[in-house]
């Protein structure tokens, strides 16, 4: 019965069980071309638009270095082409169920689509901001914006990655370009500083993450993630008979798993695995900042929820029941680790005066409400019935993308206001309201939207997340709700200080009018932002049904 | 001739539409022009309700509809469906017995079922015979009378999401719609063609009047949306949507009253009409939510359920709830009529409300909003016929209020305020006829209600005239004489006048005549003596003197007299009004002097209004056996004849009183009234105001100031405590985050361990 499950699903790089090995090697070149060409042509063409772009962009930099404003445009060129290959009605879904693509390293579903989308959505709208609040500055804007190329190729592989290695090139590619970016003020002491303590702790993430798949790798002698999922199985069925080999074994893979954890939670910023953040966006300029925690974020959650759901739901009805110990362990991990992670970003917000910094810790808890969702989806995934699984995904789909506006609006807002100010401390906004009204209401729109108070994006982000919560029917999902709605009450008072501060405190006598009208184009940018916390509120509808269809094949 | 779903929707679509252009084109670029978009939209408006009037009167006169009554319904939108909402017994069956519940995506389907039963077809037992017609066969006897918009918007999330199969087709109908759902029926065409005539003709005249004033395009922005308001009013056919337009018309009123915002009186004026209509809202929502709960639809009409007021539910008696439950509905419904149309005890906002332009009075406070209780009342009079208590109240509440009107208006010196307790008096007569109960009172109540709009529009805009001409001075005691420099306003004035004391042949004559018929019908045929009837009878009869003397009292103070007293803020060149006040003068006094006589004589009004389901309904189970047409008459005329002698003595009584130089014989009577304390009475408005602010205002702001101090105390003191419970975590995390790279690798390490160590162990 095992054997006929591995053969059912494709296996290329695995030793036994695999009828591969039998075949000649012209047929085997034959495959590997085949299921690299097609794909590169079909649902991968974003990534083959992505390195291009960058090439090009390269040598847009060595032979015309006189067009100031050419990697701009460039890359404002590639991004659209990309978005315009990626968003689903492409063709990108086209293929799905050919073999999988590079030979079952990626996976090519609605799921990766959707992320994709996201990733290249929002890169499509930080370029501009980038170009409007004048960081990088012209002459460095090709580097700057190869580096967020490079990174947004290393997210689309691990939205995409149905292997360990992939996860692991992945998540490199996606850091590296990261770390220098952190860096980019390379005049400003404290980015320098930053830069070095992200690539610091992020090698030590990564080294231990590496170490965790290999023994995930070793003990289960297989890298590709379904593979992995029948081997354990596999495992599990063997429990009555040798009960200390499977102990033994399962114990590996436990610390396996949560060293593996290591570095998802790293790019998520998830407690303990945080501290690099606050930091870091301290340092990095609010531009970075932006992409650092929503790309990011989004990427590792993809990831996230391809690891989980691998361990948790596989197609087969039988097979599924085996998996309980499986989606047991991984529902306390990620949940627990979500309910600190919500909670500590929240109440660590509170004391700050630096507005980079309380936006770290509010992302940080931003991420706890999206692994909430994770944690009810593979709860879940042992039903039958897989809508309860496809739900929750979904609303983390929806969190994400509203979550993409929220927060790049809050960088960008922060980044308009150093530019005129000069400073990003809180206090430094006092009496906002008197001088640039309009921009000021935008930021509290923002800021409630954050908070999550209808009628604004945030509500309805929120609201599916613990709609989905609350539908999984099992208690220790409930109490992660209770502290979940608990939190967003928490994190009430920080928002609304910001607001606070902008509106009601008094304006300081010795500062320069800091105006930003909304017909600049910093606020007509910044104004637009704003103004999709309330369109995503009112056409939550269209949000919804986009998430449903970006989760439809994901269990498949 | 367009179809009446083409017309009804364009009705209320015209003034929005002018609202909208007004407010938005208005401050920038129309200014002084500001009128134009109104009065188009309103003279469009007007014609498409004369128009609607028309093609209702036809329709309506067809045989089939003899009995149950004519409606057409237009649905518009479906505002939210909720499936699965609630369990109802009464249900509408297709033939295979289950009900088909239409989805909201799929606007055709909607319109399908929105079938109108087949006569006879009663309650669930008898119905079941009747459920071989299919519709196919009820559409071609003209029974399918719904017709669909395809405009469909916004359903719930809820039903959004759930797959098709989900959707239960059993035998009870458990979703709930709201839709906005228009009706054409005699009864909504009368109103619309009263409204819309009326508020172009005061539209026009606001051109005139509002000349000049920096508010000019918000004005007529306010004007438009109220237009709006009453006429969805009028033609909503759910209880939800009258609701919102009844806040809507609300909402207008108090702009309007505080048009003038900058002056107290007039802010003042605009928060206490708005709050005493509250506790009428508060009465009329409850009403709602009981009718909910009791009938488990808001619709009038039959659409998926039993409609309330459906033809169905009127086809037999027995589906209208009676007992308490009914009384309760009829009380609280009542409640909401007190409040919008001013009547006892919720009356004491409407002499306020004066405060804001002449022309709002007209057309608000005299003519339509202070109407639609009157309205609501004859729509919804199956209900109350069905419970004798809430007649009772009706009859006595109008009763009352009539008589108080007509006690206060003698003595203001006010012009303006003794109309606007003409107006409550009216009001309180309308009401009256309504409580009778029978089609005889509710076709006098709406007659009244017709000529009344004529003649005190009239009425009000002729005191707005010689107000304008006065510059602002509206105290009759200050100016006299008026006749011989306002000719126009002068004779329109006393048209209006004489109609408004009803004498004959002025219009105000066969309505108030038609009312008094039907008050007498309640307790001069048969053995059965209604002692509340009949005591309302003779008050009311008495009221008529009064009436004649508070009409002729300030007209004779303010035309007549020796000499012309002008007040000093007049200044030297008070003169008749321009045309444009003039000319809606006298369109009005035409309607005021001829209307009743060709509605009496014609006989239209009364045998249209019978049409309305609503109507038809009291005609087909009357509370008591109908007189004969022959005895009906001579009480008819023998009223005819003593309430003209009536009004004759209160005229004859008032010129005696005040013409020429007599006035000081008025003075010399005031004087033992002012002893036995009767003047006073009177001319305090019968302190209803000190006693309201006594007994309600002073007691509710103690109890807000209780309020306050505990919020300010325990509330926020507790939110504060939870305010600072975070940020003292917040502090001891702070240390964690020491900077230090060493530090932050220990705890990802020991993090890890930790976690192990607790799965593990």
């Amino acid at each position: 019965m095992n054997d006929e499950f591995a053969r059912s699903e494709y296996c290329p790089l695995t030793t036994d069980h695999c009828p591969l090995i039998s075949v000649n090697l012209s047929d085997l070149l034959q495959d590997v071309l085949s299921s690299t060409t097609g794909p590169l042509m079909g649902s991968f063409r974003p990534e083959v638009v992505i390195s291009i772009t960058i090439l090009v962009i390269l040598l847009q930099r060595t032979f015309l270095p006189a067009w100031k404003l050419g990697a701009f445009y460039l890359m404002l060129l590639g991004l659209g082409t990309a978005f315009y290959f990626v968003v689903p009605w492409h063709g990108t879904m086209e293929g799905m169920k050919s073999p999988p693509p590079f030979t079952g390293m990626l996976v090519a579903d609605s799921f990766s689509v959707g992320l994709r989308t996201l990733l290249y959505l929002f890169t499509l709208l930080l370029i501009p901001f980038t170009q409007i609040s004048g960081v990088p500055k012209r002459e460095d804007a090709a580097e700057f914006y190869v580096l967020v190329l490079g990174a947004l190729l290393g997210m689309s592989l691990m939205v995409a990655a149905n292997h360990l290695i992939v996860v692991l090139v992945g998540m490199e590619m996606a850091s590296l370009p990261c770390y220098v970016l952190a860096g980019w003020q390379r005049n400003r002491r404290f980015g320098s500083e930053a830069a070095l303590k992200y690539a610091v702790f992020g090698a030590g993430a990564a080294g231990v993450m590496l170490f965790g798949m290999s023994l995930l790798a070793g003990a289960l002698g297989s890298a590709h993630l379904p593979t992995m999922a029948s081997k354990l199985i596999a495992l599990f069925e063997l429990f009555p008979q040798e009960r200390s080999a499977v102990v033994a074994t399962s114990g590996l893979l436990m610390l396996g798993g949560l060293m593996l954890f290591v570095g998802i939670g790293f790019k998520l910023a998830a407690f303990p695995f945080h501290f690099w953040a606050p930091d870091a966006f301290e340092g990095a300029s609010a531009e970075v900042g932006a992409f650092i925690s929503v790309a990011s974020k989004i990427a590792a959650l993809g990831l996230l929820v391809r690891l989980a759901l691998a361990f948790s739901a596989v197609p087969d009805p039988g097979a599924l029941e085996k998996l309980a110990p499986a989606r047991e362990y991984l529902v306390i991990l990620i949940s627990t680790l979500a309910a600190i992670t919500c909670t500590f970003g929240n109440l660590a917000a509170y004391g700050q005066t630096n507005m980079k910094r309380l936006l770290a810790y509010s992302t940080i808890a931003h991420a706890g409400y999206m692994m909430m969702a994770v944690a009810a989806a593979v709860a879940v995934a042992g039903n039958a019935d897989r809508s309860g699984a496809e739900e929750a995904i979904a609303s983390l789909v929806v969190y994400a993308g509203i979550y993409l506006f929220m927060n790049l609006a809050a960088f960008a807002g922060v980044a308009f206001l150093r530019n005129v100010l000069g400073s990003e401390d809180l206090h430094e906004y006092a009496g906002l309201v008197r001088r640039s009204p309009g921009f000021t209401v935008c930021m509290a729109l923002v800021m409630f939207s954050l908070l999550g108070l209808p009628p604004l994006a945030g509500f309805t982000a929120k609201f599916a997340v613990f709609k989905a919560l609350y539908e999984t029917g099992k208690s220790p999902i409930h109490a992660l709700l209770a502290i979940g709605v608990l939190n967003t009450v928490l994190s009430l008072f920080y928002y609304l200080r910001v607001v606070k501060v902008m509106v009601i405190d008094p304006e300081p006598a010795d500062r320069t009018a800091p105006e930003i009208p909304l017909r600049s184009a910093a606020g007509g940018y910044f104004f637009l932002l704003a103004s999709f916390m309330l369109l995503l509120f009112f056409f939550s509808g269209g949000v919804a049904n986009w998430a449903r269809r970006a989760v439809e094949s994901l269990l498949m | 001739m367009p179809e009446i779903s083409q017309l009804l929707p364009l009705i209320p679509a015209l003034p929005l539409a002018a609202a909208m252009l007004t407010a938005v084109l208005g401050p920038r670029l129309l200014r002084k022009q500001s009128h134009w978009p109104t009065v188009l939209a309103l003279a469009l408006s007007c014609t498409a309700s004369l128009m609607l009037l028309c093609k209702v009167h036809r329709e309506a006169g067809q045989e089939e509809y003899e009995r149950s009554g004519y409606e057409k319904i237009v649905t518009l939108y479906t505002w939210a469906n909720v499936d699965e909402a609630y369990e109802s017994d009464l249900r509408l069956r297709s033939p295979e017995g289950t009900v088909v519940i239409s989805q909201g995506r799929k606007p055709l389907e909607n319109g399908r079922l929105r079938q109108q039963s087949p006569e006879g077809a009663t309650v669930n037992s008898r119905r079941d015979d009747s459920n071989k017609d299919s519709l196919a066969t009820a559409a071609p006897l003209g029974l399918y009378n719904s017709e669909v918009i395809p405009f469909q918007g916004f359903t719930s999330l809820a039903n959004d999401c759930r797959p098709e199969g989900t959707k239960k087709q059993g035998a009870t109908i458990k979703n709930f719609r709201i839709e906005i759902a228009l009706r054409a029926d005699p009864l909504t065409a009368v109103m619309l063609a009263v409204i819309t005539f009326v508020s172009t003709l005061v539209a026009i005249y606001s051109i005139g009047y509002m000349h000049g004033d920096p508010g000019y395009w918000r004005f007529f922005s306010y004007i438009s949306l109220f237009v709006f308001s009453m006429t969805m009013l009028v033609s909503a056919s759910n209880f939800l949507l009258l609701y919102v337009f009844w806040e809507a018309v609300g909402l207008c009123s108090y702009l309007l009253i505080g048009f003038w915002c900058e002056k107290p009186a007039a802010a003042a004026a605009g928060m206490k009409a708005f709050l005493v209509n509250r506790i009428g809202d508060f009465g009329f929502a409850l009403g709602i939510f009981l009718i909910w709960t009791t009938f488990g639809t808001l619709d009038f009409h039959d659409s998926t359920a039993m409609g309330v007021l459906g033809k169905m539910r009127l086809a037999s008696p027995e589906p209208i709830v009676n007992g308490a439950v009914g009384t309760a509905i009829c009380l609280l419904l009542l409640l909401g009529a007190c409040g919008k149309s001013a009547q006892f005890p919720l009356h004491v906002w409407l002499p306020d409300a004066m405060e804001g332009p002449t022309p709002v009075s007209a057309l608000i406070h005299a003519a339509t909003m202070v109407t639609a209780g009157v309205y609501m009342l004859a729509r919804c009079m199956p209900l109350f016929a069905a419970s004798p208590f809430a007649l009772h109240a009706v009859a006595v509440v109008g009763g009352l209020t009539a008589l108080i009107g007509a006690v206060v208006a003698i003595t203001q010196t006010d012009l303006k305020r003794i109309l606007a307790y003409s107006t409550i008096s009216h009001l309180g007569y309308m009401f009256l006829a309504m409580g009778a109960g029978t089609v005889l009172g509710v076709t006098a109540g709406m007659f009244h209600l017709v000529t009344h709009a004529f003649f005190k529009a009239l009425l009000f805009l002729a005191a707005g005239s010689v107000m304008h001409a006065m510059g602002g001075v509206i105290d009759i005691r200050r100016f006299g004489g008026l006749r011989r420099i306002m000719p126009v306003t002068h004779w329109t004035f006393l048209i209006g006048g004489l109609a408004m004391v009803g004498m004959i042949p002025f219009a105000g004559f066969y309505s108030k005549d038609a009312i008094l018929l039907a008050v007498a019908e309640k307790f001069s045929f048969g053995n059965h003596v209604d002692l509340v009837y009949q005591t309302l009878y003779w008050t009311t009869f008495g009221g008529i003197f009064l009436i004649a003397v508070y009409t002729f009292r300030p007209f004779l103070l303010t035309f007549y007299g020796k000499d012309t007293v002008i007040p000093p803020e007049a200044g030297h060149h008070a003169h008749e009004s321009p045309l444009s006040m003039t000319g809606p003068l006298v369109i009005l006094a035409l309607g005021a002097a001829f209307l009743g006589l060709y509605l009496e004589k014609t006989g239209g009004l009364a045998e249209f209004l019978a049409g309305t389901p609503s109507v038809a309904y009291l005609n087909r189970y009357p509370l008591a056996p109908e007189p004969s047409h022959e005895t009906l008459e001579s009480l008819h005329s023998s009223i005819g004849r003593q309430s003209t002698v009536m009004v004759a003595a209160g005229i004859l009584f008032t010129i005696f009183l005040y013409a020429g130089s007599r006035r000081r014989l008025a003075d010399r009577l005031a004087g033992p009234m002012k002893r036995l304390g009767l003047y006073q009475l009177s001319f305090g408005k019968l302190f209803f105001d000190p006693l309201y602010r006594l007994f309600v205002v002073r007691p509710l702001e103690l109890f807000a100031q209780a309020c306050a101090w505990f919020d300010n105390r325990f509330i926020d003191g507790s939110v504060n405590l939870v305010g600072i419970l975070p940020k003292l975590l917040g502090a001891a995390l702070r240390p964690l985050q020491g900077g230090l790279i060493q530090f932050y690798a220990l705890a990802m390490i020991l993090g890890v361990l930790i976690f192990l160590g607790v799965l593990l162990l």
